[in-house]
């Protein structure tokens, strides 16, 4: 069983508890109409996809509830580090 | 013509689910399904901001517990005081406390093998859960919220629809 720090929590809770939540620090564009169709479709749509160290989005859902963010490795799925939403980039 | 709608009160009992009110299970520990009662769903930005419109401390870390009011997350609280406690509507106060006696049911798992019986479904090691912890998680694929009142007896509150399912998951549990 994975087990993924929540950094509300503060401890190592069960994979089951989490939902993946996708790419992190994924700004939303302030004025989406200004975008041309394809700056839009690179927010929409574009991700990074690295093979390696991955900024993604996870949430607690059977837990405290909270969004946060880890630093996972996609090729060994080794958790790095989680911390809170809103936090600078790791 | 129109027929009246019976509107049945909010807390929900357990024969409204078609379920006994307690079972004893192979191994002594007991499943007592608890009568109806009123709880309270509380969010606040701080535990300070909730506890001066509801006139009493509230817990302020993730899992603790204290009077019947527990911390679930940063910003959430369930509240399970005893009967006749008054809690106030919050009305135009920053807070949100809203009635969920009609969310669910709580079942009392009790024994010296509460614990391992719970285990059975849940991925937490509630053998190291502390007393007077409570927290979200899950039995099997059913969000529960787990709290442990005593060494050997732990509330199991679930949603309503789940709550025939769990209740015969637990009835089936077989401690190896
Ligand atoms: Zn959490």
């Amino acid at each position: 069983m994975l087990l993924i720090r929540c950094p509300y929590c503060e401890e190592d809770r069960p994979e089951v508890e989490f939902v993946y939540g996708g790419e992190a620090h994924i700004a939303r564009p302030l004025d989406p109409a200004a975008l041309s169709d394809q700056d839009w479709e690179h927010y929409l749509y574009i991700r990074r996809n690295p093979r390696g160290r991955h900024h993604e989005r996870w949430r607690h859902t059977h837990g405290c509830g909270r969004f946060f963010n880890a630093v996972r490795d996609t090729v060994s799925d080794r958790f790095e580090q989680t911390y809170k939403a809103g936090e600078a980039r790791r | 013509m129109s027929d009246a709608i019976a509107i049945p009160p909010l807390a929900v009992a357990g024969t409204d689910l078609a379920l006994e009110s307690n079972a004893v299970l192979p191994g002594g520990v007991t499943l007592t399904l608890e009568p109806p009662a009123s709880r309270w769903s509380l969010r606040a930005r701080t535990a300070e901001a909730l506890g001066a419109v509801i006139g009493r401390a509230v817990p302020t870390r993730i899992g603790e517990t204290l009077d019947g009011i527990a911390c679930l997350g940063p910003d959430e609280w369930l509240a399970d005081p005893p009967a006749g406690t008054v809690v106030p509507d919050g009305a135009g106060q920053p807070v949100s406390v809203v009635d969920v006696s009609a969310r669910g049911v709580v079942i009392r798992v009790e024994g010296a093998s509460a614990a391992r019986v719970l285990c059975s479904g849940c991925p937490l090691d509630l053998e190291r859960f502390a007393v007077g912890r409570a927290t979200r998680t899950v039995f099997e694929t059913v969000e529960v919220i787990v709290w442990r009142e005593q060494a050997d007896m732990f509330r199991v509150f679930v949603w309503r629809s789940f709550a025939p399912w769990l209740w015969h998951a637990l009835k089936a549990v077989q401690l190896g």
